[in-house]
């Protein structure tokens, strides 16, 4: 088995007596798409914020590519090559849609962002990954309007955009598609499948019909724990799975 | 820039208010020159002149933080104190020359700041504004403590304004208020294009990722504390300086320079000149610094019209003066093309 890109052992995030995240063991290999699905509730996102840094685990570890990130703050995983999509659309509303890339592409730069006396043209590479990740969005046209004047589903793909500019080792995807029309969703889909390609990603979704489509591996959560995980046919076929979600229904 | 780049971008100008000014930042350096140079020919005295590019810097430096970081400091008043202080009582002990003395001035100003930064970044929001307005309310009671060095309430007083020399060599005296505006004026137009090119950097366009969102800034891989300490240190830094020019030109260093007023005048005229725009920054300066000329002399309780004017700013133009200006040149632009496009 290969060594995975991100590994937690027995991650523990805890609201006093509550345990959000109760003892996950994740392995995402490299080069896969990884989703974590689950009924509301059951720690998907609270496991998420344990990854990016958002939020401090209680216990447990968390191993980038076999280094221990588990005490690092946000900006410095980004550094190691950890890019992140936030479920609520979180972009520079009033600046421009190339801007937002540019920033996003900058962020690499660690201290040579602080350099407040030299003008941006000679920081041209930034630039460059911005125009090429707009062709890739097919946002060029909008280039100049400011990112809040997109439409909510343009700002899901900037959202997402702006995560690659940062061209991560790992993308870690909150619900891409929440809160997007039918129409917009099969860019979504064609997009992250694309990403696949050549990125380790990790993709926490609701859209069932996208998580069968492009994961490679699915994990179940139910509870804060892990309720099983296998490639999309097995998930779908596994008769916990179904009681999971329809318990909550019930 | 081609004419095919600018072309689409006219229409969305309307939406991108800070846009703009960084898209046009050649007119408004000229318009800026333009100003530095008939100041001293339009407003009734050369020193009320001085004084207006002296508060201006003041403001630029405000501006990279409430505008271009989006940091409400009360603050500045402890570097436009200190500035002024360090300034002074190193030319009166030291009998130090004129750049030693800016110098010390811009060095005290940005170390103060980088501490108040350090300490007022940990927290946000609110929270942020009460340790700036803290640490302003100490900084005053430790220059009134010690009366000694700063004259407490009596200020401190016979400040020279040493001339430019060079080597022991007296270049040129700065006794009479024009000679001292030439002075003041070369360093505002340096201190204006610094600012430009440090708005222009990198780190400049961080500070507006920051601005706009500064979870998702971290996000992106910024360390945002980082920025938002440097943005105190150079903030700091030009407003000691504004602070020692002061002293200088006033030969007289009251204790209301390190006085929360301070701060607040500081930051009235920031807003009122418009946040995020450098020529604001020249222009509500000097729109506070006239009006109060002009209106103490009419009427004693002239602050009031001026609070009056900040709410009528607040209220009706956001982007302050200069968002008004730029609103005016929209629209006599729009009409322009309307009638073009009708004939």
């Amino acid at each position: 088995m290969t060594t995975p890109l991100l590994e937690t052992r027995d991650l523990t995030l805890a609201y006093g007596a509550f345990r959000a995240v109760d003892g996950v063991g994740l392995r995402i290999r490299p080069g896969t798409i990884h989703t974590v699905i689950g009924p509301n509730g059951a720690g998907k996102t609270s496991l998420f914020h344990c990854l990016t840094g958002e939020r401090r685990a209680s216990s447990g570890r968390i191993l980038f590519d076999g280094r221990d990130i588990t005490r690092r703050p946000a900006h410095g995983r980004v550094a190691l090559g950890m890019a992140r999509s936030f479920q609520i659309t979180s972009l520079f509303q009033n600046l421009s849609v190339r801007e937002n890339l540019r920033l996003a592409a900058q962020g690499t730069a660690g201290w040579r962002a602080l350099n407040f006396w030299q003008r941006l043209d000679t920081h041209r590479r930034h630039a460059a990954t911005a125009d090429e990740m707009l062709e890739r969005l097919a946002l060029t046209e909008r280039a100049e309007l400011p990112a809040g004047t997109l439409s909510h589903g343009q700002q899901r793909i900037l959202e997402v955009g702006m995560a690659m500019c940062a061209r991560p080792r790992l993308l870690l995807l909150d619900e891409p598609t929440s809160g997007m029309g039918v129409d917009d969703i099969p860019t979504m889909t064609r997009l992250i499948g694309e990403l696949g390609r050549n990125h380790t990603v990790l993709l926490i979704e609701h859209n069932m019909s996208i998580v069968m489509s492009i994961s490679d591996t699915i994990t179940v959560m139910n509870r804060g724990q892990i309720l099983i995980e296998g490639p999309p046919q097995s998930v779908r076929e596994d008769e916990r799975v179904r009681t999971a979600y329809l318990g909550e229904a019930a | 820039m081609t004419p095919k780049l600018t072309a689409p971008a006219r229409g969305d100008n309307r939406r991108t208010g800070n846009a703009i000014t960084r898209r046009r930042p050649a007119a408004t350096t000229l318009a800026m020159f333009a100003v530095v140079v008939a100041l001293p020919l339009v407003v009734p005295s050369a020193t009320l002149a001085c004084e207006i590019l002296i508060f201006a810097m003041a403001v630029l430096g405000c501006n990279l933080l409430l505008g271009y970081t989006g940091l409400l400091s009360f603050g500045q008043a402890i570097f436009f104190g200190s500035g002024a202080y360090v300034a002074a009582l190193a030319m009166i002990h030291w009998q130090v020359g004129l750049f030693t003395a800016l110098l010390l001035a811009v060095a005290a100003g940005g170390l103060l700041a980088l501490l108040v930064g350090a300490l007022a970044i940990r927290r946000k929001g609110i929270y942020f504004v009460m340790l700036t307005l803290a640490l302003t309310q100490m900084a005053y009671f430790i220059a009134y403590t010690l009366s000694d060095w700063t004259g407490g309430d009596n200020g401190l007083l016979d400040v020279p304004r040493p001339p430019v020399a060079l080597g022991g060599f007296t270049l040129f005296d700065l006794e009479t208020p024009l000679a001292f505006y030439s002075l003041v004026a070369v360093l505002f137009v340096l201190i204006y294009l610094g600012a430009r090119r440090v708005i222009d950097s990198a780190f400049g366009s961080t500070l507006l990722a920051i601005r706009e969102n500064e979870a998702r800034a971290a996000a992106v891989g910024y360390d945002t504390r980082h920025f938002k300490i440097l943005a105190f240190t150079l903030s700091g830094a030009v407003t000691g300086l504004a602070g020692a020019l002061y002293a200088m030109l006033l030969n007289f260093v009251p204790l209301s320079n390190i006085e929360l007023p301070m701060s607040e005048q500081i930051l009235i005229m920031t807003i009122i000149g418009g946040t995020g725009s450098l020529f604001g920054s020249l222009l509500g300066a000097g729109t506070i610094v006239i009006l109060g000329d002009l209106l103490s002399a009419l009427w004693p309780r002239w602050m009031l019209l001026l609070g009056v004017a900040l709410i009528a700013v607040v209220m009706f133009m956001r982007g302050g003066l200069w968002g008004g200006l730029e609103a005016l040149g929209r629209r006599r632009a729009g009409a322009s093309r309307k009638t073009q496009e009708d004939a």
